[in-house]
């Protein structure tokens, strides 16, 4: 199986802070990954390196067989296309109806003309229609989306990358503002969107349960470093509670 | 539709939503607003010539190149530099002795426009109500347009420049005080009023403390407009830059020409950077230096920078009114009372014939174009450099930093230089009308507005639009889909405040000789026609006020 991800003494600093201090992380395609670590540990740094937005100081990175960095301006697009990410906040435009926010994860594949007439009249509408169906916010299609609820939003930030289809997919604690039930099934719908292209996920969490619920593999970051790294199915909610406790 | 993009969503099997798809309501009122304001940008566009016969003169094209290259070789001789140096000083003295009396006028008249000091019930509502209409016609009538009524009371007087500025900047500033203490919460002063304090010393304790920032803010910000004020009033002979502006155009003199453009360029931005440092400071005081709390004993602690602020304006002011040698006996003299009574007595009643009304309301359309086209362009414009013009977050490639330098620059001079000294440019190249007119206030606008558009980009939060480009959207996406959405409403809205500035500034643009009321006008005032005069600064104000209230609709049909 190929490699989704491969970073080697990954290193960012911001400032005289170091958000990660060497780094070594190989993703195999097909793996669903638990990021766990306790608040500034570097979870959301680490995606962010994944998908581009980070450029690493020191270190190699290389995603979907390419280095982000690296590429010239088309195929760093193309490229980014092929990465999802649910940030941590979400950054959704308030201003805009919620079938924009959804259909803006279309934007690395549609041409500039038509993303600007999707604003008058909405493209795609079907497809936008069923990733709202799966969770649970159809009817809210055309509302503005600074009426929306935290929880409502969540949902839609993962109703975009639901849409844009990607072959890996990073989501920074996609779960935090959903009830337990919503919860479990907003991580069904991103492992499931992963597998249905081949593809693999990263998911921050900080529920020891969904967690291994729904990854096949556990890391957990502590000051930049990677400080633990099993299979789901060997670890116990007892392994990951010490996880924590160590940390206290 | 291509295959490629549409492909289906994976988890149902369908493909396509089971329950009922929601339809999408457009919201009418805003579609109603825009289909409007499409229709009239289009009809005054027609107005202005544009479909319509010829609208350029080939023959002033060498005149133009002419004008256009002095701007590399500037005259720099050491006498003309001194020369600019002495104008820079009397508009300077204008604009300050101007602002310093506006807003002591506006501190006096702020408590006779609040709601709060009309009392309850239909006879305070009324005083009110009739207040603000009073304060509306100083308002609605342009600094040049009372430095020419002011020039026939008083004559050949620096006090014509000065209450020039401060008749119509002192409404301005004595309505936006009056908001600014509406705005202040009630509580704690009734608190006071019922513990027995006294009405003017609550308001000292509770209003004054709370407002106190944004008053001086604002005060700061008149100042700065003061500056372009006193410029224009140089253009009708109150002396200072822009009289110096327009000698040496007139002896097309163009290497002088732009000597004083730049240094307009200088005076504006200085009285930019200031007054927004002083802002700046007053939004966002710094903590009290660590060091001197530990040093025992809490100490009162005064902002240095605003101390000297507020010590250098004073002394600013107090400077010009010796510079400029203004003699408050001047103002009672028995001369100028006769004169006063004069003028009134020649100005009542307006003349209301036929013909000139129909006349009147032929200039009001024509200003009303001027002032849309003018905008229009100056919209379009600003929403294509705001990108460019704002500074990004991160630090830009070097052709990307050059060229928001030179945008930014670009739009400093558009805004430094007088909306006339651009219609008499426009004029080389354009047949007379009103089109030179709308475009060089289209111009001017651009200039503010652009700045004030690349400001509300530069605002925006940074974040959704990096999430964007990390999905792969281009720039055009982005735009579309983070920037645009986010600052389209304070966009909008500067622009239909600028709007109402426009219909104003159409005036001293039509003084100059591009048509509509300005035009009417400046013809009465020549030949002494002073009943029609009335007439025409009467439909000016009535003008100016609906205006008003259809820019504060569409304000609030954006929000
Ligand atoms: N843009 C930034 N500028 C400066 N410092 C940053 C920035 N982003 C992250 N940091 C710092 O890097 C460290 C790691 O941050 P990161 O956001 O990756 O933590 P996290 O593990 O996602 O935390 P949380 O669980 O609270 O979201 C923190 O100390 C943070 O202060
Ligand atoms: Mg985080």
């Amino acid at each position: 199986m190929g490699a989704a991800v491969r970073l080697e003494g990954v290193r960012v600093s911001f400032g005289a802070t170091r958000a990660l201090d060497g780094v070594d992380l190989h993703v195999a395609t097909g793996e669903r990954i638990a990021l766990l670590g306790p608040s500034g540990a570097g979870k959301s740094t680490l995606l962010n390196v994944l998908n581009g937005s980070v450029t690493p100081s020191a270190g190699s990175v290389q995603v979907l067989g390419a280095d982000p960095a690296a590429l010239p301006g088309r195929a760093a697009r193309r490229l980014r296309a092929r990465v999802g990410t649910v940030h941590q906040h979400l950054e959704l435009v308030g201003a805009l109806r919620v079938v924009h926010n959804v259909n803006a994860g279309r934007l690395g594949s549609w041409p500039a003309w038509r993303a600007a007439l999707s604003l008058l009249r909405p493209q795609g509408v079907a497809q936008v229609a069923a990733a709202l169906e799966q969770v649970d916010l159809l009817e809210r299609m055309y509302e503005r989306t600074e009426r929306l609820s935290g929880g409502q939003r969540q949902r839609v930030a993962i109703a975009r990358v639901l849409v844009q289809r990607p072959e890996l997919v990073l989501a920074d604690e996609p779960a935090s503002a959903l009830d337990p039930a919503l919860a479990g099934r907003a991580l069904a719908l991103l492992s499931g969107l992963a597998a249905e292209r081949g593809g693999s996920l990263l998911a921050c969490l900080h529920d020891p349960a969904l967690a291994l619920a729904h990854c096949t593999r556990v890391l957990g970051l502590v000051e930049g470093r990677i400080a633990l790294d099993a299979p789901a199915a060997r670890l116990t909610p007892a392994d990951l509670a010490d996880f924590y406790g160590v940390r206290r | 539709m291509s295959g490629a993009l549409e492909r289906p969503v994976p988890v149902p099997a369908t493909g396509a939503a089971t329950a009922a798809v929601p339809v999408l309501h457009r919201s009418r009122a805003r579609w109603a607003w825009a289909l409007g304001a499409l229709a009239v940008v289009a009809w005054s566009l027609a107005g202005a010539g544009l479909f319509s016969g010829e609208v350029l003169n080939p023959a002033g094209a060498r005149q133009f190149a002419r004008f256009a290259a002095g701007a590399l070789s500037p005259d720099l001789s050491g006498g003309f530099v001194r020369v600019l140096g002495t104008s820079a000083l009397v508009t300077v003295a204008y604009a300050a002795s101007g602002a310093a009396l506006a807003v002591l006028i506006g501190a006096l008249g702020a408590p006779l426009l609040a709601r709060t000091s009309w009392g309850r019930g239909r006879s305070g509502w009324a005083g009110w109500a009739l207040a603000r209409a009073l304060v509306a016609v100083p308002r609605g009538l342009h600094e040049a347009v009372w430095g020419l009524l002011l020039l026939n009371v008083l004559g050949l007087d620096p006090w014509v420049g000065v209450l020039a500025i401060a008749v119509p900047y002192g409404a301005v500033t004595a309505t936006v005080f009056a908001d600014l203490l509406e705005e202040v919460p009630r509580g704690p002063r009734e608190a006071l009023l019922a513990a027995g304090a006294g009405r003017g010393t609550s308001a000292l304790y509770a209003l004054l403390p709370a407002a106190a920032g944004d008053l001086l803010a604002y005060a700061c910000y008149r100042l700065e407009c003061a500056v372009r004020s006193a410029v224009v009033l140089g253009l009708i002979g109150a002396g200072g830059l822009g009289y110096q502006l327009s000698l040496s155009f007139t002896s097309l003199r163009w290497e002088q020409v732009w000597s004083c453009v730049y240094a307009l360029s200088l005076l504006c931005v200085g009285a930019v950077v200031a007054g927004r440092a002083v802002r700046r400071r007053l939004a966002d005081p710094p903590p009290a230096p660590a060091g001197e709390r530990a040093r025992g004993g809490p100490r009162l602690h005064r902002d240095r920078l605003l101390t000297a602020a507020v010590a250098a304006v004073a002394a600013l002011v107090a400077w010009s009114w010796w510079y400029l040698a203004l003699d408050p006996a001047g103002l009672g003299a028995e001369r100028t009372r006769e004169q006063l009574s004069l003028l009134l007595a020649q100005s009542w009643p307006p003349r209301v014939s036929g013909p000139l009304l129909g006349s009147l309301a032929g200039a009001a359309v024509e200003t009303v174009q001027m002032s849309v086209v003018a905008v229009a362009l100056a919209t379009l414009g600003a929403v294509l450099v705001s990108g460019p013009a704002a500074r990004p977050v991160h630090r830009p490639g070097p052709v990307r930093g050059v060229l928001g330098a030179l945008l930014r620059l670009g739009l400093l001079l558009l805004r430094a230089v007088p909306a006339p000294v651009w219609a008499l440019v426009l004029l080389f190249v354009l047949r007379p009308g009103i089109l030179p007119g709308a475009l060089a206030l289209g111009l001017y606008t651009l200039g503010v507005l652009g700045r004030l558009s690349a400001e509300a980009v530069e605002e925006l939060d940074p974040r959704p639009a990096q999430a964007l480009a990390g999905l792969g959207a281009g720039p055009a996406g982005t735009w579309f889909y983070a920037v645009a959405p986010r600052a389209a409403g304070a966009v909008l809205a500067y622009a239909l405040y600028r709007w109402e500035v426009a219909v104003r500034d159409s005036v001293l643009v039509g003084l100059l000789g591009a048509g509509g009321l300005g035009a009417v006008l400046a013809t009465a005032l020549q030949t002494f026609d002073r009943p029609t005069a009335t007439s025409t600064l009467v439909v000016l104000v009535l003008l100016t006020c609906a205006v008003d209230l259809v820019s504060a609709r569409a304000r609030a049909v954006v929000r």
